[in-house]
């Protein structure tokens, strides 16, 4: 079946960048894009075992008028033919439910919050709950678009970890685009990772469509992460152990999203990999 | 989690494992604790039952003491001629706080517990388990004519389903779960565990299925347990010996019609005073200020239309209710026309105590009908009419008939009602159904085609997506094919139609089916002059993988259609046929029904 991308367009300058990267990621994967256009600042997201309120920023409805037109035309340029996704299901008269049955979401940093808050460190409570959420990896994208000819993963051996280098073997095969793998290791060796590998039976998968692999054994992460090519599009696994574990050793995607300037697809703990899909 | 730091203990590790083992083989129990619980749901469902009713049952308890005390604040200021503000501030901050503080985004409560158990599994904000009993307390509690319980209601159902999310249960559960804080928080309310299950089953759920009632039902004496320990054991009002005769029976007849006209009265005037407030061109928050206002302005001159209006009923059951035929028949109709000045305005409260206020008035306002029309007849006491105008009212909003008849009996603890009971609840129903096909909760949602309860064709069509229905095996072929050719194309072939796409784009133009080209099979000299694309049906409908199944089918009976190609992003994806529709409908029936 096709692939959907979905996308929440907001009516401003900052909103057409997010839109020209959602138009940048379908054409590089084929993929269909689904535009949504709000007309209330609110709406719902049923998941699976979750629902999520999403509160736009005001911005989100400017000029109304002009908006389906100026998303459309973007979209048009690049010869896409985009599904305009209209709620059918209200909760409230004002609270629409918007569908979950994409397989990827684009996001700016924050959806709710003034676009002030758009740069590196901050991701937005909804923009988080949705990854947290979804079954679809969500891409968050940066405030001025820039085209990606390569890809990154972050490795650290975790399950979400592995769910994004799936997705990184999904995502080099639908672009053709070159994919690099980083792992920090630590006091770990690269012999630990790779059994890792091999217990999920994806070695093969990986010897063919991986390009490099940096196992960084030392140095601080942050500072490794200058390796990352700034033309790569990041994807990494988010949210997968608890809150506990985060805050007394830190969490990984978090110091990649304070760290990093680039479009980062973020891979939730309910998103189901797998190598073929 | 005092065993799990036991078992983190290494000098403890065998000793726990061995003796685990050791009680699991002599009480003959699967091996892992939690699956315990997994393997037998209704033991979980029970557990959690309780947990549920009693969460939902404190927050009724503190909606209560909370109107308690605002209702005790402001009474002293009630005799300013400025009282008449304070409905409309409570109503204004109500609407303040669920829009711009919490972001509810406001309805009356239970509509939509109900479109989360039609349509979203029973899934519920968590924010939802508190705001609402904020904003009804700021509404009711300054005056305003709405009742507490639709707002619990919707507190302990957001309560069971959240708490049903973080033990990750599964829809069914969830729903299960969701209803028994729904039943908890009616139970809390008004003292009354039978009346709090039958409005779960017969209002929130709308099915008497086996596996909710017992979780249900604890959740239901769990949320009234806590209330009588938090409150004490009694009952809203108090009991009184009634003597029914034949007459007062048969007497009940008309005043089941009058309460079916009065119900759907009050229906109609709430929903219209929804549309004025909409057409005004206000500000949102200014509205509800409004509605509260003109509340308030009636409330000098008949205090007793404000606030949920309990003191009133226990004057009307006791027979202390001085005021006279017509005073008693104006308040009862003033009473309807504040209620939906609150709630059509924007107020933040429930429809179940006004209608029990309104019922007792119209009770009330028959019988004295009666006395002064027969005389001679020994009418029973006209508090007996006052219960029974509640039941005939409540009935009548919720068409919801046993519901109507339990809630009064557990309230008053007068089951020698019974019979004339039963029969207004039964012919307000009947005769608001009549006029109304759609009770007060479910008329939104009925009009907007989302109430589908389980196991109707709407629901199990809608639970049926387009991709899962995909036939994928259809040969494709090319425009620029000659007849010769999709012969050799068509003896492959299992099925009759043949899409048709553009070589180059791949783009879908048009179909070819078999019984078309039956002119053409006959005549060999069109073998090597006739093309595809000059054959082709391009007037066939087209559905896409996001439509709606009920549209699709609609579509097809419409056309006489027996199956339609799916095109998406202008490329074919597959065929869409009835008896593919036929088969998954049949299965998804069976996991919709099967309990």
């Amino acid at each position: 079946m096709e692939i959907q991308v979905f996308h929440i367009f907001r009516n401003n300058a900052l909103g057409r960048e997010t839109l020209l990267q959602s138009i940048y990621f379908s054409v590089q994967t084929n993929a269909n894009l689904s535009v949504y256009v709000p007309e209330h600042t609110k709406f719902l997201m049923y998941f699976e075992n979750d629902v999520v309120q999403v509160d736009l920023d005001s911005s989100y409805l400017t000029q109304p008028e002009t908006a389906v037109e100026r998303a459309m035309a973007l979209a048009e340029a690049d010869g896409l033919v985009p599904r305009r996704v209209v709620p059918q299901a209200f909760t409230a008269s004002t609270l629409p439910d918007i569908p979950v049955n994409f397989d990827f979401m684009t996001c700016p940093r924050t959806v709710s919050d003034l676009s002030s808050k758009i740069g590196l460190g901050y991701i937005g409570p909804r923009v988080r709950r949705i990854v947290k959420c979804a079954r679809f990896p969500v891409l968050i994208a940066t405030p001025v678009f820039k085209p990606w000819t390569r890809l990154a993963v972050f490795f650290g051996g975790s399950v979400n970890g592995v769910k994004a280098l799936k997705l990184g073997f999904r995502m080099a095969r639908m672009t053709g685009m070159p994919l690099h793998v980083f792992t920090q290791a630590d006091e770990k060796d690269k012999a630990y990772f790779q059994d890792i590998i091999d217990q999920e039976g994806i070695a093969d998968t990986f010897e063919k469509q991986v390009d490099t692999w940096d196992v960084f054994t030392s140095g601080k992460f942050e500072d490794n992460l200058y390796a990352v090519p700034h033309d790569a599009l990041c994807i990494v696994g988010a949210y997968g152990h608890g809150v506990i574990k985060d805050i007394l050793f830190g969490s990984m995607v978090e110091r990649i999203q304070a760290t990093l300037p680039n479009p980062l697809m973020m891979v939730g703990p309910n998103y189901a990999a797998s190598v073929g899909g | 989690m005092p065993t799990r730091w036991l078992r983190g203990l290494p000098i403890w590790k065998p000793i726990w494992s061995s003796a685990r083992v050791a009680v699991k083989r002599i009480l003959n129990l699967p091996q892992s604790s939690w699956n315990l619980f997994r393997g037998d749901d209704r033991l979980l469902l029970i557990i959690l039952g309780v947990m549920v009713g009693i969460c939902s049952g404190v927050a009724a308890v503190a909606l209560n003491r909370a109107l308690v005390t605002m209702l005790e604040a402001l009474h002293p200021l009630r005799h300013h001629v400025w009282a008449i503000f304070i409905p409309g501030a409570g109503a204004m901050l109500s609407y303040l706080f669920l829009e711009k503080v919490m972001k509810e985004g406001a309805g009356h409560g239970v509509p939509e517990v109900i479109y989360s158990v039609s349509r979203r599994g029973g899934l519920l904000r968590f924010r939802s388990s508190f705001t609402r009993l904020v904003s009804s307390c700021l509404t009711i509690g300054s005056g305003g004519s709405a009742g507490p319980e639709a707002p619990v209601v919707m507190s302990g159902a957001a309560i069971g389903s959240n708490i049903a999310r973080l033990f990750s249960l599964n829809e069914r559960q969830r729903i299960t779960l969701l209803a028994g804080g729904a039943a908890g928080a009616i139970s809390a309310i008004f003292n009354a565990p039978v009346a709090g299950l039958i409005f779960a089953m017969e209002v929130i759920l709308g099915e008497w299925a086996s596996i909710h009632i017992i979780p249900i039902a604890i959740a239901s004496v769990a949320g009234c347990e806590i209330s009588r320990m938090l409150q004490g054991n009694q009952t809203a009002f108090s009991h009184h010996h009634f003597s029914i005769d034949l007459p007062d029976i048969i007497a009940a007849i008309g005043l089941a019609v009058l309460c079916s006209f009065s119900s759907i009265l009050l229906t109609r005037m709430i929903r219209n005073m929804h549309d004025i407030s909409a057409k005004t061109p206000l500000p949102r928050w200014v509205k509800p200020a409004i509605g509260g206002v003109a509340v308030g302005g009636i409330g000098i001159f008949f205090p007793d239309v404000m606030g949920e209006g309990y003191h009133a009923i226990r004057s009307m059951i006791e027979g202390s209710y001085t005021q006279g035929l017509m005073l008693i028949a104006v308040i009862g109709f003033l009473k309807i026309f504040a209620t939906a000045l609150t709630l059509g305005w924007g107020g933040s409260g429930g429809i179940f105590a006004p209608c029990l206020v309104i019922g007792s008035f119209m009770g009330l306002t028959y019988h004295r009908g009666l006395v002064l029309m027969f005389p001679g007849v020994d009418w029973v006491n006209e508090g007996c009419f006052a219960l029974l105008g509640m039941a005939g009212l409540i009935s009548g909003i919720l068409q919801a008939p046993l519901t109507g008849i339990f809630l009064i009996i557990e309230i008053t603890g007068s089951y020698e009602v019974i019979l004339p009971l039963i029969v207004v609840s039964a012919l307000s129903t009947t005769l608001s159904h009549s006029v109304e096909p759609a009770s007060f909760y479910l008329k939104d949602l009925v009009m907007r085609g989302q109430l589908l309860r389980p196991g109707t064709d709407g629901r199990v069509l809608a639970d049926i997506g387009i991709p899962e229905l995909l036939e994928t095996d259809c040969i494709p072929v090319s425009r620029s094919l000659f007849l010769r050719d999709l012969l050799k194309v068509i003896q492959k072939s299992r099925r009759n139609h043949f899409p048709v796409e553009d070589p180059e784009t791949g783009d879908y133009l048009g179909m070819i089916n078999l019984d078309d080209m039956r002119p053409y099979f006959f005549n060999p000299v069109l073998y090597d002059t006739v093309l595809v694309e000059q054959i082709m049906n391009t007037d066939l409908p087209c559905v896409h993988p996001a439509e709606d199944l009920g549209t699709v089918l609609q579509q097809m009976d419409e056309l006489g259609l027996f199956s339609m190609p799916v095109v998406s992003n202008g490329r074919f994806k597959g065929m869409i046929s009835k008896a593919t529709i036929l088969d998954r409908y049949r299965r998804e029936l069976m996991v919709q029904t099967a309990h």
